[in-house]
């Protein structure tokens, strides 16, 4: 019998897969977002929000993370973006390796790449898929908490909006509390306040986006 | 529309696990591995109680059939980068237990490794 060193990440292949799925969107110079939330938090609809904002000025895709059904795809190419669907069938979590497949039906460049996670706040944070940074949202019905419950999430996301933000006469949701809860795990956390269904806090969100798009397009 | 037919998260790692130790165990030719050293981070999406299940599913029939994991969990620990403190925390709230800001950057709880295999 013998013990022999390994001292491997488990995780080793998806990271691979994942910086070689980075190094091909930065060819592109597309700027990839990878956007998580709970089911339910608004994702689908603040990403029509950010179409909306950029479609005239940028090329956007749209790649949709859904355990089944094209609900979101359906929704979102109404509004005349390309989208891609990947249905997970059963696992929780988009990883490299299914992002990996999107990129062979990618033909021309984009300035902007949505990825929509499926809904889960917890395993599609353990995951990179070659993105460049990872967006939480938090809307305001969940709870100011969830930063505390979910921490790891919170901890890898440079950004985070939260959503429904109109709805915060009607919630117990403390919004300076929430913000409090997301800076503990991530001290350098970008937070915005939006509301998708109003459209409020997308012209200061955006803008912001907007100043990433244009660094991510200078480096090319 | 592209479709997965895969599982849980803890099956997808399972399932790499059990390849890496496969690949690992033909290296050193190793016909049987008896015991996987796996280091895990308090600060990970991964419970051990799930991956001993999937593994239970997905060892048959692989260089691990008759392997066990242990598991060595590695707390999180974490630096304040202004007062310089070092500590050691229970939940991953990223605060400095000494002096209160936020300045933190986490030292140790990521982990997720193998550290090594035994076997013949």
């Amino acid at each position: 019998m013998k013990r022999i060193k390994v001292l491997k990440s488990v995780l080793v292949s998806n990271k691979q897969r994942a910086q070689e799925n980075r190094q091909q969107f930065d060819r592109m110079n597309s700027l990839v977002i990878n956007i998580i939330a709970s089911p339910g938090a608004g994702k689908t609809s603040v990403i029509e929000r950010i179409v909306e904002y950029f479609k005239k000025k940028r090329k956007i895709l749209v790649i949709e993370g859904d355990i089944r059904g094209q609900i979101d795809s359906k929704r979102l190419a109404k509004l005349g973006v390309d989208v891609i669907q990947i249905n997970t069938v059963t696992a929780c979590h988009l990883d490299a390796f299914m992002t990996a497949q999107v990129l062979p039906k990618i033909d021309k460049k984009y300035n902007l790449i949505l990825i929509e996670n499926v809904g889960n706040l917890v395993c599609p944070a353990e995951f990179e898929i070659g993105e460049d940074y990872k967006l939480a949202i938090l809307s305001t019905p969940e709870g100011d908490d969830k930063p505390m419950k979910y921490p790891l999430l919170f901890h890898l996301a440079k950004v985070v909006v939260i959503n429904k933000c109109d709805l915060l006469p009607y919630v117990d949701f403390r919004k300076n509390q929430a913000k409090k809860n997301i800076l503990r795990e991530n001290s350098k956390a970008r937070i915005f306040e939006v509301s998708a269904k109003t459209g409020d806090g997308f012209g200061k969100f955006c803008s912001f986006l907007e100043k990433e798009l244009n660094a991510k397009e200078k480096k090319g | 529309m592209i479709r997965f037919a895969n599982n849980m998260h803890e099956f997808s790692v399972t399932k790499s696990l059990v390849d890496l130790c496969n690949n690992e165990a033909k290296k050193n030719n190793f016909s049987n591995i008896y015991k996987i050293y796996l280091k895990i981070g308090k600060f990970t999406g991964f419970s051990p109680d799930s991956i001993c299940f999937y593994f239970e599913h997905l060892k048959p029939n692989t260089k691990c059939k008759d392997a066990e994991i242990i598991f060595d969990e590695v707390p999180i620990r974490i630096k304040c980068t202004d007062c310089g403190k070092e500590s050691e925390i229970e939940e991953p709230i990223l605060v400095c237990p000494e002096c209160g800001k936020m300045t933190i950057e986490v030292i140790s709880g990521r982990e997720f490794y193998v550290e090594s295999i035994e076997g013949e």
